[in-house]
C-alpha cells in the first residue's frame, strides 16, 4: 500500500502545482451539462420518454456526463504516460521499487479522487441549478460506479498509450476512438428509437453498459437483469484491460 | 562471511526485432561479477550494449537468455526484490519538470519508503553536497540541463540502497559537479555499497572503478581490474618526446616502428607503441635524427588500451 500511496503522493503534488489544470478537471463535465444540456433540454421542449417513463433531457444526460467524466479523466491520465516518457521519469519510476501493477493502481488512484469531487459537483450542480432529482440514497453507489468507470477506461487508454510511441499518433487514435464510443453509445441519446444496426453495436460499447448503470442509479431506468450483466461486462472489461496494460507497459520498453 | 557477489551475469543475451524483421544481438554472450562493495565501469563506445546491460539489470528490459542476478535475487524470477535492492539514474534526464527540486526529493524519498522528517534532513545532506540548496524551490523545468542531471544523481544518494547504477551519469555536468559526484561515488563505496556506472569517459573510469569491463557490439572484450585491462593492451607504452623541431622525415622514422597511433601537437610527438623495446628502438632513433629536449615514458592510459582492444576487434571480425 506505502507503494500506491507514494504513486498517489506524486501525482497530487504534480497536480496541485497546475491550478488552471485542476479548475478545468473539475468544471468540464459541469460545462457540458450547462452548455449541451441546457440547450438540447431547451430544443427538445417535452423532454424524453425512456422505458416509457417522460424524463427531462437534463435528468437524462446526467449520466452521460457523469460517464464521459470517466472517460475523460482517464485520458488525461494515460496521456500523462506521455509526458512522463519525455521527461524520462517514466523509466525511472520502473526502477522503483513497487510493481508495475502497484504504479498503474497508484495513478488511477489519485484520479479517482478527483472522479468523486467532480461527480459530487456536478450531481449537486444539476440538482440545485437545472432542477434534476437525485436519488441522494443511492449517492455511494453512484461514486462506486464512478470510480470502476474511471479505473476500466485508464486501464483501457493506457494500452494505447504504452504501445504507440508518437504523442500525435496518439491523439489521432484516441480522438476517433473517443468519436465513435461517443456517438455509439448511450450517452447522448436513449437507444430504443435509433436503427437496429446502431443500437446493436452500441449494445456491445462498455461506454453504454456504464452510461446504463448510472442511468439506472440516477434515474432508476431500465431492467436490474440487464444492469447487472452490464456491470459484470464492465468489470471484466476493466480486469482484462488492467492484464492487458501491464503488459503493454513492460513490452513499451 | 557472505561471498555472494553484488552482480552475476552469466551468458546474457538480448535480442530486439526490428520493423523490417531483422533482428540485432544488443547483449551477446555476456557474463561478469561484481563484488560487493566495489565501483565497477562498464565501458564501450556507442550500441556496444553497455545500457540494455544496464536496463536489464535494472529490471526494465527483460533478457532473451542467459541469467543476471541483483544481490543474489534474479532479474527474471524476482523484479520486484531486485528493485528493492537498487536505485538507478538512467540514462535519460529524468526529473520531475513540474516540481521544485525539494518536491523531486520529497517523491523519491516517499518511494523508497523514507518519513517526511528524515527526508528532510537527507535533502539538506545531498543539496549540500551537490550544490543544490540554492535551487530547492526552482522548478525543473527551471534548470539548466546540468542541473537537471546533477538532481538526478543527487537523489540515488538520499536513499541507501545496496547497489547503485549510474548509466552515464557525468554527461552534461561541470567539472565542479563531475568531481563532486566522483567523491560522492567514492565515499558510497566505502561505505560498503555497489556502483555499477557506464561511461565515455574513461579517465573518469580509470580514476574510479575497482574493475571494468569493456564491450563492444555486444560482446565483452576485455574485463578485470583497471591494471589488468591494460595489461591486456600487451604491455603498451607511451612516449612523449618534445624536439626542436618535427619533421616530415621524423614523423616516416617514427612511422616504421609501427606504432599504434601518433598525436602531433607543435613540436611534441605523443606515441602510443606495444612494448617497451619498440619505445626504447624510436628514442634512439630519433635521437640520432634531431635533438630531442625533453621526452617522457610510461605506461599506456586506459584510453590507449581501450581504442586499441576496439580496434584489435573490428580487425579480428
Amino acid at each position: 500500500m506505502r507503494e500506491i500511496m507514494a504513486v498517489v503522493y506524486r501525482e497530487y503534488l504534480v497536480r496541485i502545482t497546475g491550478l488552471t489544470w485542476m479548475f478545468f478537471d473539475l468544471a468540464v463535465p459541469l460545462l457540458y451539462l450547462l452548455m449541451f444540456g441546457v440547450a438540447f433540454d431547451r430544443a427538445l421542449g417535452q423532454g424524453l420518454s425512456v422505458g416509457g417513463q417522460p424524463i427531462s433531457y437534463n435528468s437524462f444526460f446526467l449520466a452521460g456526463v457523469l460517464s464521459m467524466t470517466c472517460f475523460g479523466n482517464a485520458l488525461n491520465t494515460s496521456y500523462g504516460f506521455f509526458v512522463d516518457r519525455d521527461n524520462g521519469i517514466l523509466f525511472e519510476f520502473l526502477t522503483y521499487p513497487m510493481t508495475r501493477g502497484q504504479f498503474l493502481l497508484g495513478k488511477i488512484l489519485f484520479q479517482c479522487a478527483m472522479t468523486v469531487l467532480q461527480s459530487m459537483l456536478t450531481i449537486s450542480v444539476s440538482a440545485v441549478l437545472l432542477g434534476v432529482s437525485v436519488p441522494w440514497h443511492l449517492i455511494l453507489f453512484v461514486l462506486a460506479a464512478m470510480i470502476i468507470g474511471t479505473a476500466g477506461w485508464f486501464f483501457f487508454l493506457s494500452i494505447f498509450a504504452f504501445l504507440i510511441r508518437r504523442n500525435d499518433t496518439f491523439n489521432l487514435v484516441i480522438n476517433v476512438i473517443y468519436f465513435v464510443l461517443m456517438f455509439l453509445s448511450s450517452v447522448f441519446y436513449p437507444l430504443e428509437r435509433v436503427p437496429i444496426w446502431l443500437r446493436t453495436v452500441a449494445m456491445a460499447n462498455p461506454l453504454s453498459w456504464h452510461s446504463d448503470v448510472l442511468r439506472f442509479l440516477t434515474l432508476g431506468v431500465g431492467e436490474l437483469q440487464s444492469i447487472l450483466l452490464e456491470v459484470a461486462g464492465f468489470i471484466l472489461f476493466l480486469l482484462v484491460s488492467f492484464w492487458v496494460a501491464i503488459r503493454a507497459l513492460q513490452k513499451a520498453l | 562471511m557472505d561471498t555472494t557477489p553484488a552482480i552475476e551475469v552469466s551468458a546474457l543475451v538480448k535480442v530486439f526485432a526490428k520493423r523490417d524483421k531483422r533482428t540485432i544481438r544488443a547483449v551477446d554472450g555476456l557474463s561478469f561479477q561484481v563484488p560487493k562493495g566495489s565501483i565497477f565501469g562498464l565501458l564501450g563506445p556507442n550500441g556496444a550494449g553497455k545500457t540494455t546491460t544496464i536496463r536489464i539489470l535494472t529490471t526494465l528490459l527483460a533478457p532473451t537468455g542467459g541469467e543476471a542476478r541483483v544481490m543474489g535475487y534474479d532479474v527474471v524470477q524476482n523484479p520486484l526484490a531486485v528493485r528493492r535492492q537498487i536505485c538507478v539514474v538512467v540514462q535519460e534526464s529524468a526529473i520531475e519538470l513540474h516540481l521544485s527540486v525539494q518536491n523531486n526529493f520529497r517523491v523519491f524519498g516517499r518511494f523508497h519508503g523514507l518519513l517526511a522528517d528524515e527526508i528532510q534532513r537527507r535533502t539538506d545532506r545531498v543539496s549540500e553536497l551537490f550544490g543544490l540548496s540554492e535551487y530547492l524551490n526552482e522548478k525543473g523545468m527551471d534548470l539548466s540541463g546540468g542541473l537537471k542531471r546533477r538532481v538526478q544523481v543527487a537523489k540515488t544518494f538520499l536513499i541507501d540502497k545496496p547497489v547503485v547504477f549510474l548509466d552515464e551519469a557525468t554527461t552534461g555536468m561541470d567539472t565542479f559537479n563531475k568531481r563532486a559526484t566522483i567523491q560522492a561515488v567514492k565515499e558510497e563505496s566505502q561505505k560498503g555499497r555497489t556502483i555499477v556506472l557506464t561511461t565515455h569517459v574513461l579517465d573518469e573510469a580509470e580514476v574510479l572503478c575497482d574493475s571494468i569491463a569493456i564491450m563492444n557490439h555486444g560482446k565483452l572484450v576485455a574485463q578485470g581490474s583497471v591494471d589488468s585491462v591494460k595489461a591486456y593492451g600487451l604491455r603498451m607504452m607511451s612516449l612523449s618526446m618534445s624536439l626542436t623541431e618535427v619533421s616530415p622525415s621524423t614523423i616516416e622514422l617514427v612511422r616504421t616502428y609501427q606504432p599504434i597511433s601518433i598525436d602531433i601537437k607543435n613540436t611534441t610527438l605523443d606515441i602510443t607503441v606495444k612494448d617497451d623495446s619498440t619505445v626504447l628502438a624510436i628514442l634512439t632513433a630519433v635521437r640520432q635524427h634531431t635533438e630531442v629536449r625533453h621526452f617522457e615514458i610510461t605506461t599506456a592510459s586506459l584510453e590507449d588500451v581501450f581504442i586499441q582492444l576496439l580496434d584489435k576487434k573490428a580487425r579480428t571480425a
